[in-house]
């Protein structure tokens, strides 16, 4: 008997093939778009007479839209931030300023110009992200396009190629090329037995062809799309020759080409004009009085009728009572600062692991990707280093930042090296992209998120394995979203089931403020919100 | 605790020999103007939690009711990169650098600072077995005391009420080579070969039991 291949069969091997990449990468971002929505609590206006308080603990972008809305609304708001700046892990790194990493701090000696900066922590913002949209339009944020998908990028891999990189256009073109041709011939054979009539076998066979450059007889034999090594314009084109399947496959970045601008990578991406922290600049225009900078709490104490916080300014103790708190302290911090949690709270938050994502950046002489036809984009390498961004602003000036390094899951291999090897380490291995690269880069900055002062992790990991939340690590989660005492809501992109972006962030504090807002109106319903 | 002011402190060290790898960047960065720069000035409650409570999550012990002289000499171990500054064990790196940049007027702030913490009462996470580890105390018993008071002539810290998941990796630390080992680190040369008497993780366990319980 003949091997049945179904239509979803079909469709799930194309799939297949594009979406292990996202299991390979490690990463919890890549081909999910999960469902947002925008829903701004509705608050209701606030007696001025007797105005609720409410302190916020954190100036990253959750603690900054629980203070926007709740200030809105006439909540009497107060923001203490440890650091002595705002943005938490959005931020923006320009001359001058200081990278307070724990043990290697480090001051930016960029250019001084408005296009020379790094967006050290988010960088690019999803199109589907309705609520950091929202809230640029509200503050007044200026948006313009992010490059993530550019196929004039390399991919690189010491065991393929010899370790010579490729442009993705011509690495892509060779790998749909083989697929398709694959594709074709399978379903030929098996096509008898299919639930399909000609002209649906004929509509297929045409968009193989399509998809993979093949020839007459279904075959591929390479493809201009993958550019040509000489002419086209006043001459002849010659193509590349083409690549063998066989080669292609000896990178494990082979599936991560076919799909990394799939779900929320994918088109379309926007950043903020002048950088990421501009988002932060926004919220503070809102907020000019409410934010207290190097501020350290000490302890956090739920009261009968409210929540007492004391925190060290400048060496001086202060106290703060209030009727609420909104704490988007790292839980891992938080289990250091005195409080009165029940032992199931301070359990949950010791649980979730300290995120480890590693960046750095150069400051390039010139812009040497632009004679390289690149304009935005990324390039892979299967060096720790991984990706190498290149601005998608700036076209044409002088000089450019470079991204240098980005482990998202495996950062720890730079974290442990002193800031010379990270730097020499970042060099070397762009080398292998970028020939002449030793010679293009300079000033680098390392940006350790494991180690940064007053945050000491990147997003926050609650799945232990790969497979999902487990019972109890669900049973943790619901524990810490809901508020301790009735008082205390732990926020933050770390409260949510899809860490790492400023979008959950956002959305941890409108859950805040919404689940608040119930219990103070008494038409909470009985058991846990889940 | 005042303003550890860490960029003048950055410049500062720029001209000390043996800092390793910071000192070429610090001279890099030494010129960068940075009279506006808002300064982090808190290091320490990062990971020693609020008044040095401790933080097991990231592992900084607690630091209330520390001896003043322990603090202070492990502070210019750290400074003088005799502890902490072995490759791969990140928590020591960390510390080694977060006080490398530290001056003698700025060590004898903290330690008075830290003095003045309120002791608090740690938990316990480690059981074992009291008679076995009772045994093996014997042995820790000549330089911390046989209550675990500790001996300032001998260097040997106080054992009571420390954090015993801190002990038990420092235990492992000295036994596996990453404490002790440094030269100058007198006290340190004689708890390494100590440690040695312990076998196994079960043997630290126990004698961590029993320290913990003469805490009660």
């Amino acid at each position: 008997m003949k091997k049945f291949v179904s239509r979803r069969e079909i469709l799930g091997l194309i799939a297949k093939a594009g979406a292990s990449g996202a299991v390979l990468q490690a990463s919890n971002a890549l081909g999910i778009v999960p469902d947002s929505y925008v829903d701004i609590p509705k608050i209701p206006p606030a007696d001025p007479s007797n105005r609720p308080s409410v302190v916020v603990l954190g100036a990253g972008v959750a603690g900054l839209t629980a203070a926007l809305e709740l200030k809105k609304a006439g909540y009497s708001v107060v923001v203490l931030e440890a650091a002595g700046r705002a943005g938490g892990r959005n931020m923006t790194v320009r001359h001058g300023d200081l990278i307070d990493e724990v043990g290697n701090p480090q001051i930016c000696d960029f250019d001084d110009e408005p296009h020379m900066y790094f967006n050290a922590g988010p960088a690019r913002i999803p199109s589907s992200h309705r609520n950091v949209l929202h809230y640029c339009k509200e503050l007044g944020v200026e948006l313009e396009f992010f490059i993530n998908e550019n196929k004039e990028t390399y991919i690189q891999d010491d065991a393929m190629l010899d370790g010579k990189p490729i442009k993705n256009r011509e690495f892509t073109t060779n790998a749909r090329g083989f697929m398709a041709e694959i594709m074709a011939k399978n379903f030929t054979n098996a096509e008898l037995d299919q639930p399909f009539d000609q002209w649906e076998v004929e509509a297929l066979m045409r968009a193989l062809r399509r998809m993979g450059d093949l020839d007459e007889d279904m075959l591929y034999k390479g493809s201009t799309r993958g550019g040509y090594s000489h002419g086209g314009f006043l001459e002849h084109g010659h193509a590349h020759e083409a690549v063998a399947l066989r080669d292609l496959l000896k990178t494990d970045l082979f599936s991560m080409a076919l799909s990394q601008n799939e779900g929320e990578t994918g088109p379309m991406l926007f950043q903020p004009v002048g950088g990421m922290d501009q988002i932060i600049k926004g919220y503070l225009r809102k907020l000019p009085d409410e934010v207290f900078y190097n501020v350290m709490v000490t302890s956090v104490m739920l009261q009968n009728d409210g929540i007492e916080v004391v925190y060290e300014h400048k060496g001086i103790k202060y106290k703060i009572e209030a009727d609420y708190c909104f704490n988007s302290i790292p839980t891992h911090l938080m289990t250091g600062i005195d409080n009165n949690f029940s032992a199931d709270y301070k359990e949950a938050m010791a649980y979730p692991r300290r995120g480890e994502a590693y960046k750095s950046a150069f400051q390039a002489k010139e812009r040497f990707w632009e004679k390289d036809d690149i304009f935005g984009g990324i390039s892979w390498t299967n060096q720790p280093i991984e990706q190498i961004w290149y601005p998608p602003h700036g076209m044409y000036k002088e000089k450019g930042i470079i991204l240098s390094a980005y482990n998202y899951g495996g950062g720890m291999h730079f974290t442990q090296l002193t800031q010379e090897e990270r730097i020499e380490t970042a060099i070397r291995q762009g080398e292998k992209v970028h020939p002449n690269y030793r010679n293009l880069v300079e000033k680098g900055i390392t940006i350790a998120w494991h180690r940064m002062n007053h945050m000491l992790g990147c997003s926050a990991r609650w799945q232990k394995s790969r497979s999902g939340f487990t019972q109890e690590e669900e049973r943790l989660f619901q524990t810490l979203r809901q508020p301790a005492g009735n008082r205390h809501y732990t926020i933050g992109d770390q409260i949510t089931k899809h860490t790492a972006w400023q979008e959950s962030a956002i959305l941890s504090a409108h859950w805040a403020i919404n689940d608040m807002l119930a219990r103070k109106s008494g038409g909470a319903m009985p058991g846990q919100r889940v | 605790m005042r303003n550890i002011r860490l960029l003048t402190a950055i410049a500062l060290t720029a001209s000390i020999a043996g800092l390793s790898s910071f000192s070429a960047y610090a001279q890099q960065y030494a010129a960068v103007d940075t009279t506006n720069q808002p300064l982090s000035n808190e290091v320490c409650a990062t990971c020693h939690g609020g008044e040095g409570q401790g933080n097991p999550v990231v592992g900084g012990p607690s630091l209330a009711g520390l001896e003043p002289w322990y603090l202070r000499k492990q502070l210019e171990n750290f400074r003088a990169g005799i502890r902490g500054s072995q490759k791969d064990y990140i928590p020591g790196n960390e510390m080694q650098a977060s006080v490398a940049r530290l001056s003698d007027a700025e060590i004898d702030d903290l330690v008075n600072t830290i003095a003045g913490w309120k002791v608090i009462e740690n938990d316990h996470t480690i059981e074992g077995d009291l008679s076995n580890g009772e045994s093996l105390y014997a042995n820790c018993a000549a330089c911390h005391g046989a209550d675990g008071e500790g001996n300032e002539a001998l260097g040997a810290p106080g054992l009571v009420g420390r954090n015993d998941w801190y002990m038990f990796r420092q235990i492992k630390l000295f036994k596996s080579g990453y404490r002790g080992v440094h030269p100058d680190d007198t006290a340190g040369k004689l708890m390494r070969p100590s440690t040695q008497a312990l076998k196994s993780d079960q043997d630290v366990n126990d004698v961590l039991a029993y320290i913990n319980s003469l805490d009660r």
